[in-house]
């Protein structure tokens, strides 16, 4: 009781003297700003206000102000004294966190006196949040997370935003635990794409993330499929067939899966490859696995095309693969005890268990089997893993297998000797002596070693040969001796070998190797060799084998013969090409530039007649290659056909004719002066040799010339184009009839004379007449003739018109330019005839003689 | 000429602006191929009655005493597949959002007939999935060529009225609510239907040219939209779409 008094008591005082103390606590001044949040690093003043009141109570100004942060006086150089009231401090560069600051003033002289107090926070501005994802965990909402940047010292808010085009969905704000990750408070929609965002806020700044805008099945992560159950199949003992239920998202996508599975005793995990379960599926079949092997497996899935994330792994199941036949036969061995029977011996098998790898499965029984030599087999099925039988003393062959629910293993086959056996062994026979020991637990390794009981030299000798023979070197080659002709242990072999007339030589070959190479050989040597083959008891020698050493090594003719080859064809080359280059001055000086009588030729021209270059339709006419040389016929026809194409096969083949006949008619002095008489004929080359001789005396000769049997309205010019200086009788109209008369008839005697004298002028051996070189330069032969005569008949036959003579005519003439004089008289003679036949106006004829003449167009 | 063209398009584009502008948040895809996969998947899975009818006869007691066989649609209430295949591909989509825009107008008065919280939760999700189709409605509008065209009309679809006739009696009206969302099943697989042929179309196109499937379908749309002063003028409201989302 009178505790309670007491205790009401000291209430009541505390009560009275803090209503009393409110009074006299009134602050002398305040601090502006009242509660501040300063960044970092930044600069701040705050600024003491001194009451009225209190500066006359206590006789203060603002002088009399001094500051201090958590209880220690700040210098005065931080201060200004704004007015008789204010006083402000100013802090640059702000690097505490929580700073206690108190405006003080100095009462009486030595009494400090606190007038205000504040606390200014300082902090940083949210930074933009980074790395926002998102994640729906089906069946759940949508998590997003981020990373929300520097620490900020202060209070942050992040607030998660999404939305669709359409629709704006409700902020989630973060939990004060979780402040980088919200959960929306809606399910997802699949297929729509939603944009989401975050905004970190607090006193210091708002700052927003980048916008994501997907579809939430893209970040969906799966259910992990369930019910995983594992079954075997009997056919195969390798195989495990593996079913599942997918999750309900299946429904909206595609799903692909992981699937990991191990041994019951392995730690680590195999994976099918993904490619195989890269689609929606219930089941999965296993292989390669190892028969009756428990394997344990999980599944995981996700979307299909990869997006979004990983389901976790489902429960793992397990199964057991089905059983197979025993891969391997039970190693088992015999131990041999007297028996009390005579002739009798008991022999007990014994042999192991097989490991379960080999095993494949439960081992139900081992089936025994004896064969005695020359019996019948006898079978015996054991349970156990050792059997004891009563054999009588001869040799037995013992086989074990092992059986399980699948098949049986393959035999392991035992020898067990007779009783009585002594080792009958012989000389010189290789024996294989394999010993096992035996231990407690079973047989231990095996090992064998060929012996001799006594050794002999080899009964054959090795048979060499050459495998391959350079020039200097033979590589031999031979056999191993077979075992039955060894007699011993090969220790090594000798090679010998020697020439005709030379020492034999000996080379020692160890008796592992069966090549050897002979080098330093000489070349196109006959060689013979043998050899030897030795045991500890000595060797024997083999057939002799010869060979001869080639002259040359391989590819030593031909490195020979083709430089010399190319050589020659360089030089060849060189040759031609310096020819070619001089060819110039090689003709200079071995055929001076003589003009040639038989390339002159009458050339055309008339005002109202195209210049011969224009007869463009001839051109395209003879367009064939062939025709280069002639490039313009001019035909008198009497009518205005057109040749068929056969007339221009024909023209083409006389046409080569004449390239080789004007081939051989080009030598010294141009012996074909004939040709030129052709009036109905002119070649391409006289282009060519008139621009060739310019600068040389040109020719004219006036001709009256009709066009298409058209009477010339206007004189027709004509011009040769020879080099030969101009003849004072070709001026002169006697002259010219002399030509038009040799036209007519060949063989004339002046006409003869006429071109004996013009060409004689050119000529190098004046006294050889044009004819008789003519003969001897012309190739063409009487058959070739004769052959094209008919031809030309075969072909000018069906159509029978004068143009077809013509060409016939001037085919056969062209094609002969420098032919013998019977040749041209019989074909020019023809050609006439066709010409009057069809009373075409003869063209060319000389009909005035100009001086100076016209330049060929 | 050009002066005559540009009064033409100016309309058309100070109304596209408008469209365009109206609903100013998250943006939309601009890949055709993608959204009228997304759409396609949308119709395919809400053409489910798992995903709300059975759920509405489940709730309301209409799976038993073979109740379930006077569900049917009636005539009327949605517009057929043949109808839908006839519009041009702005109108179908105006048609759509039309008549989802009832739907969701409907179940919120079936959403009172339904008591149990799991249930309304579930109805709630169907209405979101709803709105998100509409919005992908929105986008589908926006990428179709001349998207400024507004002009045509959309068929009105008499049956589906936002609440049934209020003298019936419950029965009745859980009835009639039945045979509503067996319509809009029926509906929503006619849209899968037209969705998938614009698909191959757009496959058709593509091995084509590119733009030869949307070319197509606007041309289409103009083509029906000769006939639009015969027609009354029906505009989307796309501010009917803003709305706070469901739980």
């Amino acid at each position: 009781m009178l505790t309670l008094k007491i205790w009401i008591v000291q209430a009541l005082f505390i009560f009275f003297t803090t209503e009393s103390v409110g009074e006299l606590l009134d602050p002398c001044g305040y601090i502006k700003p009242e509660s501040p949040i300063v960044q970092l690093g930044s600069n701040f003043t705050a600024v003491c206000v001194l009451k009225e009141k209190c500066m006359d109570y206590f006789h203060v100004n603002a002088n009399y102000i001094f500051w201090k942060t958590n209880h220690v006086t700040i210098p005065k150089e931080q201060y200004t004294i704004i007015n008789k009231t204010a006083s402000s401090v100013t802090f640059t560069d702000i690097s505490l966190l929580n700073i206690q600051l108190t405006c003080n003033i100095r009462t009486f002289g030595q009494i400090d006196q606190n007038v205000y107090g504040i606390r200014i926070i300082s902090g940083l501005p949210p930074e933009k949040p980074t790395n926002l994802s998102c994640i729906v965990n089906e069946g759940k909402k949508m998590m997003c997370q981020w990373d929300p940047g520097r620490e900020t010292y202060l209070e942050t808010n992040f607030t998660l935003k999404s939305e669709w085009a359409t629709e704006k969905f409700a902020d989630c704000k973060t939990k004060r635990d979780t402040p980088t990750s919200c959960t929306v408070d809606y399910s997802p929609v699949y297929f729509v794409n939603i944009e989401v965002w975050v905004e970190a806020e607090n006193a210091l700044g708002k700052v927003t993330s980048d916008h994501i805008n997907f579809d939430p099945v893209d970040k969906v992560k799966p259910s992990p499929p369930h019910n995983l159950s594992v079954s075997n199949s009997e056919e195969l003992s390798s195989i495990l067939k593996l079913t599942w239920i997918n999750s309900s998202i299946q429904g909206f996508i595609g799903l692909k899966y992981n699937i990991q599975y191990r041994t019951r005793d392995a730690s680590t995990w195999s994976q099918i490859p993904p490619e195989d379960t890269a689609s929606t599926r219930y089941s999965f079949t296993v292989q390669d696995l190892k028969p009756f092997t428990e394997y344990v497996f999980r599944i995981r899935c996700m979307k299909e095309d990869g997006k979004g994330f990983w389901s976790d792994w489902s429960e793992e199941a397990s199964g057991i693969t089905y059983e197979d036949r025993p891969s391997k036969a039970p190693s088992f061995w015999y131990k041999i005890e007297p028996s009390h029977t005579h002739g009798y011996r008991s022999v007990q098998l014994i042999w192991k268990t097989l490991p379960p790898f080999e095993a494949n499965g439960k081992i139900l029984d081992y089936e025994v089997t004896l064969t005695r030599w020359k019996s019948r087999l006898q079978n015996y099925t054991v349970n156990d893993t050792k059997w004891t039988v009563n054999i009588t003393n001869d040799r037995y062959i013992a086989t074990l297998t092992a059986r399980n629910l699948v098949g049986k293993s393959n035999a392991a086959v035992l020898t067990i000797p007779a009783y009585d056996f002594q080792g009958n062994l012989a000389e010189s026979k290789c024996y294989l002596i394999t010993v096992t020991p035996v231990y407690a637990d079973g047989p231990g390794s095996t090992e064998s070693i060929k012996a001799y009981l006594k050794q002999a030299p080899p009964s054959k000798g090795p048979t060499v040969r050459t495998k391959k023979v350079g020039k200097n070197e033979a590589v031999l080659e031979w056999d191993q001796l077979p075992v039955d002709v060894q007699n011993g242990f090969i220790r090594n072999y000798t090679i010998f070998y020697r020439t005709i007339i030379g020492n034999e030589t000996a080379v020692n070959v160890d008796s592992s190797h069966t090549e050897y190479t002979l080098s330093s050989l000489t070349s196109d040597t006959l060689y013979m060799v043998r050899m030897a083959a030795y045991t500890d008891e000595g060797g024997k020698d083999g057939p002799e084998f010869t060979f001869t050493t080639p002259k040359f090594a391989q590819g030593e003719i031909e490195a020979i013969v083709v430089p010399v080859c190319l050589a020659f064809l360089l030089t060849t080359l060189l040759g031609v090409l310096f020819c070619f280059n001089k060819r110039d001055l090689i003709k200079k000086h071995i055929w001076p530039n003589v003009p040639d009588p038989s390339k002159s030729h009458i050339a055309q021209w008339s005002p109202h007649t195209p210049p011969r270059h224009n007869f463009n339709s001839k051109d395209q006419m003879y367009s064939d290659g062939n025709f280069t040389d002639v490039s313009v016929v001019e035909i008198e026809a009497a009518n205005d056909k057109k040749p068929f194409p056969e007339d221009l096969k024909s023209l083409d083949l006389f046409k080569k004719e004449k390239i080789s006949t004007e081939g051989h008619s080009s030598g010294i002095g141009g012996s074909s002066c004939m040709s030129s008489s052709r009036p109905s004929i002119s070649s391409s080359d006289e282009n060519e040799s008139a621009q060739n001789t310019s600068g040389t005396v040109q020719y004219s000769t006036v001709v009256h010339s009709g066009y298409r049997h058209q009477v010339p309205s206007v004189q027709v010019f004509s011009r040769s184009e020879s080099t030969q200086p101009l003849l004072d009788s070709e001026e002169r109209p006697e002259d010219l009839q002399l030509v038009d008369n040799i036209d007519s008839s060949v063989g004339n005697l002046p006409r003869q004379q006429y071109f004996k004298q013009n060409c004689s002028q050119h000529e190098t051996s004046p006294d050889i007449s044009h004819f008789e070189r003519s003969k001897q330069v012309s190739s063409v032969n009487e058959e070739d003739f004769v052959r094209l005569k008919q031809q030309i008949s075969d072909i000018s036959q069906p159509y029978g018109s004068g143009q077809m003579k013509m060409f016939q005519e001037i085919s056969v003439a062209d094609a002969f330019g420098p032919r013998t004089e019977g040749q041209v008289e019989r074909f020019e003679t023809v050609g006439m005839e066709a010409a009057i036949d069809e009373g075409m106006p003869k063209s060319y004829l000389p009909q005035t003689v100009r001086r100076g003449g016209y330049m060929p167009q | 000429m050009q002066a005559q063209l540009l009064w033409r398009t100016l309309p058309s584009l100070v109304l596209g602006l408008l469209f365009l502008s109206m609903p100013a948040m998250g943006s939309c895809s601009d890949k055709y191929p993608e959204l009228l996969g997304q759409l396609q998947k949308q119709a395919d899975f809400m053409q489910h009655t798992n995903t709300l009818l059975d759920l509405y006869i489940r709730s309301q007691g209409l799976d038993k005493n073979g109740l379930k066989e006077h569900c049917r649609e009636r005539p009327g209430a949605f517009p057929s597949k043949d109808a839908l295949q006839r519009l041009s591909r702005r109108v179908f989509l105006r048609t759509l959002d039309t008549t989802l825009g009832q739907v969701l107008l409907r179940l919120a008065a079936l959403e009172q007939d339904i008591p149990k919280a799991q249930d309304l939760e579930m109805l709630s999700g169907v209405k979101l999935n709803i709105r998100g189709f509409k919005n992908n409605i929105h986008c589908m509008a926006q990428l179709l060529p001349g998207s400024s065209e507004t002009t045509e009309p959309t068929p009105t679809s008499p049956g589906a009225s936002p609440s049934p006739t209020p003298t019936l009696d419950t029965f009745q009206r859980r009835l009639e609510g039945c045979r509503f969302l067996h319509g809009y099943h029926r509906f929503m697989r006619s849209v899968g239907q037209v969705f998938r042929e614009w698909g191959k179309s757009l496959s058709r196109s593509r091995r084509h040219s590119p733009h030869q499937g949307l070319l197509k379908g606007a041309r289409r749309m103009q083509l029906s939209g000769r006939n639009k002063r015969l027609m009354p003028r029906v505009q989307l409201a796309p501010g009917s779409h803003r709305g706070a989302p469901g739980g």
